[in-house]
């Protein structure tokens, strides 16, 4: 039977919970020879914010984006080194902007069918503005997601495979 | 981790007595301290690094709030310590200051120190919770307003 799905895109946020999505979504994409997609997104919006209420001085927004900027190199080339060291191609995107805004709209504009995401947190709070990137992006792909859980297992799994 | 990860009732001070923007710093960094067990030559180093923060331009924002911050060497993961004041004090901005919540982040994390500094300001957006902050009188009270 073919995989339901044949363009997978794991969102890469320097957490250990999006390295652990990646492993998995090297795997997924070996196995079912599904193409892979990875995309870092520089949350612009998120300093623009913190500039207007005052919370960050100018010259901090400018450093955050730099070092952002390079987060999203270093990941987007781990990435690239994990998904060789199975032999699998992956495309590499850095964006910038709201992170669910852009990872929904590389989803319409690439085709994806199946969102592969780190960690998701528990629920301890209904307030919105609790709601982590992630949380969102499972809420409104429009695509089905998998949640990549962050255990010692799925590192042991890509190590033997 | 998003901001729900790092509000922990531990690290959360009031009332804070302190009366001057030195001794609250010093006051959020030693909670920390004492529940994390970092070092007192680390806390010294991270009292310095907020307080030069500061100095640069104040955090103190509308509504009574500030954000005090900064990026760490060494630290595992994001701590966010929430002090609230009976008594509005100086913090530097336009407005006097009743509620602090001082954001660590480790500085090789830069993704996850702006997510948590931004969850802050858009809930503190909210009139009602910021009233409600300032009205907690408990550790607990506060606390339960996160996640009720």
């Amino acid at each position: 039977m073919k995989a339901p799905y044949s363009r997978i895109l794991v969102y890469l946020d320097g957490s250990e919970g999006s390295m652990s999505a990646a492993m998995y979504a090297v795997l997924l994409a070996r196995a079912s020879g599904a193409s892979l997609h990875a995309v870092y997104v520089v949350n612009t919006k998120a300093i623009s914010d913190l500039v207007n209420a005052r919370v960050f001085i100018s010259s901090e927004k400018q450093e955050y984006l730099t070092d952002l900027r390079k987060d999203a190199s270093r990941h987007l080339r781990h990435m690239e080194k994990l998904a060789a060291s199975k032999d699998v191609d992956v495309t590499l995107e850095s964006r910038e902007g709201v992170p669910s805004a852009e990872v929904n709209s590389y989803i319409k504009d690439h085709g994806i069918d199946l969102l592969v995401l780190g960690s998701i947190n528990v629920v301890r709070s209904r307030r919105e503005e609790l709601t982590s990137e992630n949380d969102r992006m499972m809420r409104t792909a429009p695509c089905p997601v998998l949640v990549a859980r962050d255990d010692d297992d799925l590192w042991e799994m890509f190590e033997e495979n | 981790m998003g901001l729900a990860e790092t509000i922990k009732k531990e690290l959360i001070i009031n009332p804070l007595t302190s009366a001057n923007r030195d001794s609250i710093i010093r006051d959020l960094v030693s909670r920390y301290a004492s529940v994390s067990g970092i070092s007192s030559d680390k806390a010294e180093e991270i009292v310095n690094s907020v307080r030069e923060r500061e100095l640069l331009g104040s955090t103190a924002m509308e509504k009574g709030i500030a954000i005090p911050h900064a990026r760490i060497n060494g630290l595992d993961e994001v701590a966010v310590v929430i002090g609230i004041s009976r008594l509005p004090i100086d913090f530097g901005g336009e407005e006097k200051t009743r509620v602090f919540f001082l954001v660590l982040a480790p500085d090789e994390r830069p993704q996850e120190h702006i997510q948590t500094l931004s969850s802050i300001a858009r809930l503190c957006m909210s009139d009602v919770f910021v009233r409600m902050l300032t009205n907690a009188r408990t550790p607990d009270e506060v606390y339960q307003l996160f996640f009720d």
